[in-house]
């Protein structure tokens, strides 16, 4: 308003001192030095102008001639001052009715708008808001925030109160010279709008280049209700343009949101902005949200890394406790980068979280899958741990971000379902591993001369069951020690492991039982995969099998016992208590139900093996006794092949024995506890037997009959428990052997031949095995001697009727000395 | 377990393989053997438990013209059995019956009634069908299985149907479902064959090895025990003939035979060459063994073996239930000593 920069003469400035006296409603400001300056005849210049006063100052200082002067002078001015008055006028006028033009055009066009009386109303308002806007952003040159919108609106509001007032008075009073400010100020307004939206696509574009697009945003949206108003028709090349760089605008903060690099404000702020343009946002969320599950498949843990777990932990063990370190990896770093996109996803699209928190929940469910799986696989303790402990870190991330989904309570379900099936599959591992050492070391050393292979196989076995399960149980120990983010687990896990345990030894003697080819159909079937060899070999498998379960009858289970109750005071106090959940989740360990079990197994298995050997010899016997004609046998001219093959079968079973049974007691003394309790009255009266012998050879004179008959009352107890010393399984097998013997032996008649061929192998026979059967060779012997051989009859079985054995009294008490 | 000399004793002159319940005899409980010796004269004991069951008598002697191999009594006619002899070279079968004054002659002789001719090798067994009348007989060698029409009356026997097991089957004894009159289960090496008299066709078999001795329960259909040289005794349901129902470990040394009790079910009794007596409560309820083999509690899993009588000398080769007291058996040993048992004190209490 104030163009007052040109220079002026001081007439010129007077009219214009004269003029702001007149616009001025107070005028002292203008005057405040002046009345000391022109105390006397300046004041005409002033408000405080008094004419009555002039004047007599005037005449008494002035004559007459000063006076005329004055008078011409004053007269000059006044028709000066006229003049520029009525100039003034003029222009004012002039600018008045252009205003007055301006407001008839704006007139026309409020009229059109005044059948529609809220639209006129918006728009004014957004003409308005522009302006405020235009303003605000000129003068502050600051980011506008919400708030500040807010305090624009409101000021809109006002401005709008205002505005109508503004317009009822110029429709009511044009005529009002005072309104003519007003009428100007509007016309400002409006050239403000105007070069606004002419400028709007430059401004845009000048904000796509400082990325300005918040500013952008809030312009265009500004500017929107006008282009929708007049877009066709005034500012329809603005339209288009800012339109362009609206869709540029709205590229780059689409690329903006997906762009990873981006801060997550940024890229928040890109999605508010899309949203305010109405942009879809939904697919865009769709999009983002794909992008995260895409990002899911670059977390999973691979084998990699897992195995980097194993060097990252054995480092940790070799450096100390580092335990940062662990999740250092990349793995690390792509979980958190994946919190962070969740939180900025969280963020971006508020109701999102339920997708998210199942997005999170399948990660964990992953991990634990593919945990599960390595656990299949078997992996150390230290990896397994170190897997859990990447898992729970990853937990903790994401619950950092995503508390809702109660990712804790869930991975910690899950984790107890894994370290559960890490015991049970530790178990399993370790059954494998005994079996493995059992039957792969008995395929292998075939060509490899190994005097002791069985030795090789016990120790085997034993090392393995012993060492597998102490290493069992210190990564237990581990697992216990390990605090996986608080999770109270040492209670369950305590239980699990003694679960683990029985059912563990449960299996493991079933696992003996089926190699030991007790199922028939296992048998056949290793039989006919594996052919002979097995056929060959398994016997002493089952030997050792059998000695193996003695071993974890008296010294594992003790061991195991021992060892878990070294550990820590808290976990013997829970092995001893048996933990106070496992009645309701299974058995726990009954160390004393588990050697029980073993003694019977071991017993059942050392049958076994006396069982299959002496099949072995039995079928050799059918086949020698079944095939000939016994009948029309021919003189014997040597030892029968069937001979060598039996003892040849008997010193396997010695070289088998000897290898892995300790030796036992001398046969004697072994014999009479091997009668044991179970028959001892039996025993005593073998010893009886004895010594009536010797009575009957020192006094035969005496009481001669009443020996006889408890001599022939006594029986020989041939059918003894084995035990597990060699000589007791030889003797076992031998014994049986002869007994088949003598039973194949009586369901065939024999010609003078015949018998002496069998009297030659039995002479064979008995020369070899001595020392180890005098007894039955002689009894098997005398059973022999019934057949065809009539020079030689002997009735060779005791009777109970004291009057037949007095019948032939030589013969059988005879027979019985040899 | 260990049993001691409760039983009633009885001694053969000689060896001896048999015994048999004599089933037809109502009035008494009896038994009948028949001695295995070469050389000597043979004999066959009719032998009959004393009224206060303390005494075993003998209630007819008589001679016998070779070893006995094998003898059964007709289970319709207490005076009428069969045996199967060998002379030393060959194998013959016979019926018998045994003469009606015997106890006023000096020296009875059994009366032949008839000689069942035809067979080539080695003679195993004659069966009599269990159950009652049945003018049939069935008597198995080693290769074939003859079907005989006997006509006591008339005193002939006649070849009515023969079929050879086949080659490479060698049979060595067999058992005549009581259940079916036209169904016989006949042992061999590697198997057990069923057979249909009608048609004389194998029906079907179960894969069992070595199969010493075979018995059908008289009181459930289908279920027959096995006993095995090596692997004890089984108890099949011919329902299911590939898996044994239950089994049970036997002896020792080989499983030679094996008997169901007439009355009581499960309760079997088997006689091995170990020189004991077995008695045995097995379940032959298919379901109950299907619980019992996936055992869990030890309680759950009672010993089946009941009682073992050992007082024996020699290996056990006969063992006969009384019919008309069947909480009584008889047993025999090779050393030819029978001893009557009763198993009242071992049976499970109900």
């Amino acid at each position: 308003m104030g163009e007052d920069d040109m220079p002026m003469d001081d007439k010129a400035k007077r009219m214009r001192d004269l003029l702001s006296s007149f616009y001025s409603p107070d005028p002292s400001v203008t005057n405040t030095n002046n009345p000391f300056k022109f105390a006397s005849l300046d004041v005409i210049n002033t408000t405080s102008f008094d004419a009555d006063q002039y004047m007599n100052l005037l005449v008494q200082r002035s004559n007459l001639e000063g006076l005329l002067q004055k008078h011409v002078e004053m007269a000059a001015e006044i028709k000066n001052l006229d003049t520029d008055l009525q100039m003034l006028v003029y222009e004012n006028y002039n600018k008045f009715i252009s205003a007055t033009d301006t407001i008839k055009r704006m007139k026309t066009n409020i009229v059109g708008m005044e059948a529609n009386m809220e639209q006129l109303l918006d728009k004014a308002c957004a003409k308005f808001l522009i302006f405020i806007m235009t303003v605000q952003s000129r003068s502050d040159g600051v980011n506008t925030s919400l708030f500040e919108k807010r305090e624009h609106i409101e000021k809109l509001h006002r401005t709008r109160n205002l505005l109508r007032k503004v317009q009822n008075l110029l429709i009511l009073h044009n005529e009002s010279i005072c309104s003519w400010q007003y009428v100007s100020h509007m016309n400002f307004f409006l050239s403000g709008i105007e070069q606004f939206i002419y400028d709007l696509p430059a401004r845009l574009g000048k904000c796509i280049k400082s990325e300005a697009y918040a500013d952008a945003v809030r312009f265009y949206i500004g500017a929107m209700p006008i282009f929708k108003a007049y877009g066709d028709s005034s500012f329809q090349d603005c339209k288009r343009a800012s339109e362009e760089a609206m869709d540029t605008i709205i590229k780059n903060l689409q690329g903006k949101l997906f762009s990873d690099s981006e801060s997550i404000q940024a890229r928040a702020e890109a999605a508010v902005l899309l949203k305010q343009l109405d942009f879809p946002v939904d697919s865009l969320k769709a999009k983002l949200f794909e992008k995260l599950e895409q990002s899911l498949d670059g977390l999973q843990l691979t084998h990699e890394e897992i195995a980097n777990v194993t060097a990252e932990s054995s480092n940790l063990s070799e450096q100390g406790n580092n335990t940062e370190s662990i999740p250092g990896s990349a793995h690390g770093a792509l979980v958190s980068e994946f919190a962070e996109a969740v939180r900025a996803y969280q963020v971006i699209f508020p109701d999102s979280e339920k997708q998210l928190i199942k997005l999170s929940q399948d990660l964990i469910t992953k991990h634990f899958e593919i945990t599960s799986d390595y656990i299949k696989k078997w992996i150390p303790i230290a990896n397994f741990l170190g897997v859990l402990r990447i898992i729970w870190k990853d937990v903790l991330l994401i619950d950092k971000v995503l508390h809702e989904a109660l990712l804790p309570d869930y991975s910690s379900k899950a984790s107890r379902i894994a370290v559960r099936q890490y015991i049970k599959s530790t178990f399993s591992h370790l059954l494998h591993d005994i079996s493995d050492a059992l039957t792969n070391v008995h395929i292998k050393p075939k060509e490899e001369v190994d005097e002791h292979p069985l030795v090789v196989f016990l120790e085997a076995g034993k090392s393995s069951v012993l060492q597998g399960s102490m290493n069992v149980l210190l990564d237990f120990r581990q697992l216990l020690k390990e605090n996986l983010g608080g999770l109270q687990l040492s209670d369950l896990i305590v239980d699990w492991v003694q679960e683990g345990f029985q059912d563990f030894f449960r299996a493991l003697h079933d696992q003996f039982h089926l190699l030991s080819g007790k199922n028939k159909s296992a048998v056949q079937d290793e039989n006919s995969t594996k052919g002979m060899q097995v056929e060959k070999v398994v016997p002493g498998l089952v030997l050792v099998l059998a000695q193996l379960s003695i071993f974890i009858e008296q010294t594992a289970i003790s061991r195991i016992t021992e060892a878990r109750s070294h550990s820590t005071v808290e976990i013997a106090a829970y092995f001893s208590g048996g933990g106070g959940g496992a009645h309701e989740n299974g058995p726990a360990f009954v160390p004393g139900e588990i050697c029980r079990t073993f003694h019977s197994a071991g017993e059942i298995l050392l049958q076994h093996y006396i069982n299959m050997r002496t099949q072995k010899i039995t079928v050799l016997l059918r086949k020698r006794f079944t095939a000939p004609n016994w009948v029309k046998h021919k003189e014997p001219r040597e030892v029968h092949m069937f001979v060598d093959l039996f003892l040849q079968e008997l010193e396997a079973v010695g070289t088998e024995a000897k290898q892995i049974l300790p030796h036992g007691v001398l046969r004697k003394h072994r014999r009479s506890e091997s009668n044991g309790s179970s028959a001892s009255s039996r025993s005593n009266s073998l010893r009886d037997d004895k010594m009536s012998r010797s009575n009957t050879h020192r006094a035969r004179s005496q009481l001669l009959e009443k020996h006889l008959a408890k001599l022939f009352k006594q029986k020989v107890e041939i059918f003894t428990k084995t035990e597990y010393t060699r000589e007791s399984v030889v003797t076992t097998v031998v014994k049986l052997c002869l007994k088949s013997f003598q039973e194949f032996v009586r369901l065939q008649t024999f010609n003078r031949s015949g018998f002496q061929q069998i009297q030659l192998d039995v002479q064979f026979l008995r020369a070899s095995l001595k020392e180890i059967m005098k007894l039955l060779l002689t009894f098997c012997l005398m059973s022999w001697q019934k057949r065809r051989n009539r020079l030689q009859f002997l009735h060779n079985q005791r009777k109970v009727k004291l009057v037949k054995l007095l019948r032939h009294p030589p013969a059988y008490c005879g027979g019985k000395m040899i | 377990m260990q049993g001691g000399s409760s039983g009633i004793g009885y001694g053969l002159k000689y060896q001896a393989r048999c015994i048999s319940d004599v089933k037809a005899d109502t009035d008494h409980t009896s038994f009948i053997t028949g001695t295995l010796s070469l050389r000597e004269e043979n004999e066959v004991h009719l032998l009959r438990l004393s009224s206060g069951g303390t005494e075993l008598i003998c209630e007819g002697l008589f001679s016998h013209p070779n070893e006995i191999w094998d003898l059964s009594s007709c289970p319709f006619d207490q005076r009428i059995f069969s045996t199967v002899f060998s002379t030393g070279e060959s194998f013959g079968a016979a019926v018998w019956q045994i003469p009606e004054l015997y106890g006023q002659l000096n020296s009875p002789q059994l009366e032949r009634i008839a000689s069942l001719d035809g067979h080539a090798g080695k003679v195993n067994c004659i069966l009599w069908w269990p159950s009652g009348r049945n003018d049939k007989l069935i008597s198995i060698d080693e290769e074939n299985l003859f079907l005989w029409s006997l006509d006591c009356s008339r005193k002939a026997a006649q070849v009515q149907s023969k079929e050879s097991a086949g080659m490479l089957h060698y049979l060595s004894g067999g058992a005549w479902d009581p259940h079916d009159v036209n169904a016989v289960a006949a042992t061999c090496e590697s198997s057990v064959q069923f057979w249909d008299l009608r048609t004389m066709k194998k029906t079907s078999s179960i894969e069992c090895g070595h199969v010493r001795n075979v018995d059908y329960d008289t009181r459930k259909m289908h279920i027959l025990v096995t006993a095995e040289d090596e692997s004890g005794i089984h108890v099949w349901d011919l329902r299911m003939p590939k898996v044994p129902i239950n089994e049970l470990r036997g002896h020792s040394h080989w499983t030679w035979a094996v008997t169901c009790n007439p009355e009581y079910d499960g309760l079997i009794l088997s006689g091995g060459t170990d020189s004991t007596v077995n008695l045995w409560f097995a379940s032959t309820t298919s379901d109950e063994l299907t619980s019992g083999s996936v055992v869990a509690s030890p309680s759950q899993k009672l010993d089946p073996l009941l009682f073992s009588f050992n007082d024996y000398e020699d290996s056990v080769y006969g063992l006969a239930w009384s019919s008309r007291e069947p909480w009584i058996f008889a047993s025999l040993s090779y050393d030819g000593r029978v001893v009557v048992e009763s198993v009242k004190p071992y049976l499970p209490r109900k």
